[in-house]
């Protein structure tokens, strides 16, 4: 209850932040919107030739998109600002230090206290090519299938949050290996079905850096629906994913000796 | 010739000061050739049997490696910063160490993305005809020209804004959709094909990939050096305002 209370005021004082720059919101909502029509044009291109790419159909493809749209203004809403460039920003610079005298767990201090309330615009965008895709849908999508898009969203979140903790670890041992690049880039994998891509990158988005769960996965579940021991496989995969990040952050503590010590 | 000179320094002290985050020049590869990699991955499952899709898309790869350019990082934070008064007092152009930076930047993401480069055309079975790749390099080198230039010039609104990776970011969304990324020109529905061979994006990428892969022999290097032309133009025009604009402290 503290933490969801440190978490309000956070974001409360972000988004007075965010809204005090106006011409800013308007260059992020312009790029909002550009970027997603970047995204769909370039698929509705494809569709021009085809009916369906890697067994998935145009209508698909727009759950998908939406799918990854909504869970990527989440990350850049809440995960980003704090992780981003972790290397830099906590380590050398010894931001971290300044959590670690904090009475709140430093892990959640450094991975959720910050937001960035405009990136949420991506969130509404996607929502609406999600409503988009579903229309143009030749099945709606039944109960069980928006429960099991909800929990796999859930799961494909606390994903997101894990993968980005775990390589903001990695500057426990190495600070200057700086990853955001390579973690962003990859990131764009996600907006595809796994299907298209070959079966060694097919086999590392599922099981290596599980980007299938992002969107491709409760895309499928919500248009298909999804088999009970699919579901309770991807959240064990969620429940690793954040267990491995807790026990990552732990031991790098360790390891920490302080910027300024 | 000084100028020459001078621009030889610039490469070589750049070339050794990137020397040492190789690291981050491989997550600059990674960035260079995702989007390509998807293009190819996607289009290769549309049209399977079809050898020329594998074979433009490896040129696309290579073509953007050569010719990245990140002068909303490099230059425009001198702006923000106000390290650009360094480079103004030099006794020589701005543009010689923006300019310098951007080819040992590319070199080094040339030399480390070469084997991504060789072992997808491995992969794919991809062979390319050494006419057409001789064909395609002057071609390349002013693709790399208009893709410096079509950057530079965005970067310079770090003189007006603070929102110049919104900027850049917007050229590229464009970049990749009408200059051959996203779909070959010529899987684009009737329209756009029109309008894309106009704009300056296909002789940014698609254009020298479709010279490599041999499926284009006419180098319309006149619509390329037209450009070219253009943005000189445009970047001298709006340099000259940026710096009556630009303040730093001591300036």
């Amino acid at each position: 209850m503290k933490l969801l209370r440190l978490f309000g005021a956070g974001f409360s004082m972000s988004l007075r932040r965010s809204v005090a720059f106006r011409v800013n919101l308007l260059f992020d909502v312009i790029l909002a919107f550009t970027g997603l029509g970047t995204t769909i044009a370039a698929v509705l291109i494809v569709f021009t030739r085809t009916d369906t790419v890697g067994g998935w159909s145009k209508a698909e493809f727009l759950v998908l998109i939406g799918t990854y749209e909504l869970i990527t203004g989440l990350r850049s809403a809440f995960i980003d600002p704090n992780l981003s460039w972790f290397p830099d920003n906590g380590i050398r610079n010894g931001k971290l230090d300044s959590y670690l005298l904090q009475p709140a767990p430093s892990l959640f201090l450094a991975s959720l206290s910050l937001s960035s309330p405009l990136a949420l615009i991506g969130c509404a965008l996607g929502a609406s090519v999600l409503g988009w895709g579903i229309s143009a849908a030749a099945e709606k999508p039944s109960l069980y299938g928006v429960l099991s898009w909800l929990l796999l969203m859930g799961a494909g979140l606390v994903v997101t949050w894990a993968l980005s903790v775990l390589l903001a670890c990695l500057a426990f041992w190495a600070p200057k290996l700086q990853l955001d690049v390579f973690y962003h880039s990859a990131w764009q994998l996600g907006r595809y079905p796994t299907d298209v891509f070959a079966r060694p990158i097919r086999f590392a988005l599922t099981y290596v850096f599980p980007l299938a769960l992002i969107a491709a996965v409760p895309s499928a579940a919500l248009l298909n629906g999804a088999g009970l021991a699919q579901l309770t496989g991807w959240l064990l995969i969620a429940l690793v994913a954040a267990g491995l990040a807790q026990l990552a952050w732990r031991a790098g503590l360790r390891r920490y000796t302080g910027a300024t010590s | 010739m000084r100028a020459l000179t001078l621009l030889t320094f610039r490469i070589r002290q750049q070339v050794l000061e990137w020397s040492g985050a190789w690291w981050f020049l491989l997550t600059l590869v990674v960035q260079a050739v995702i989007a390509p990699l998807i293009g190819l991955f996607i289009w290769s499952a549309v049209y399977p049997d079809d050898p020329t899709i594998a074979r433009y898309y490896v040129a696309i790869i290579l073509v953007t490696l050569m010719t990245e350019s990140f002068e909303q990082h490099t230059f425009s934070n001198r702006v923000y910063d106000g390290t650009l008064s360094h480079e103004l007092l030099r006794p020589q152009p701005v543009v010689l160490g923006v300019l310098g930076e951007n080819l040992a930047i590319r070199g080094w993401l040339t030399l480390l993305g070469a084997p991504i480069v060789l072992v997808t055309a491995f992969a794919l079975g991809t062979t390319f005809a050494w006419r057409s790749v001789l064909l395609a390099i002057p071609g390349i080198a002013l693709a790399a020209v208009l893709i410096f230039l079509f950057t530079f010039l965005l970067s310079l609104t770090a003189f007006w804004t603070d929102r110049v990776h919104s900027v850049v970011g917007f050229g590229s969304q464009l970049g990749f959709l009408l200059g051959g990324t996203a779909a070959p020109i010529a899987l684009l529905p009737d329209g756009w094909a029109r309008v894309a061979e106009v704009l300056p994006f296909y002789g940014m990428h698609g254009l020298p990939a479709e010279i490599a892969s041999g499926s284009r022999y006419d180098g319309s290097l006149g619509y390329q050096l037209g450009w070219v032309v253009v943005l000189v133009v445009a970047v001298s025009v709006v340099w000259r305002a940026g710096v009556r604009r630009y303040t730093a402290v001591g300036s």
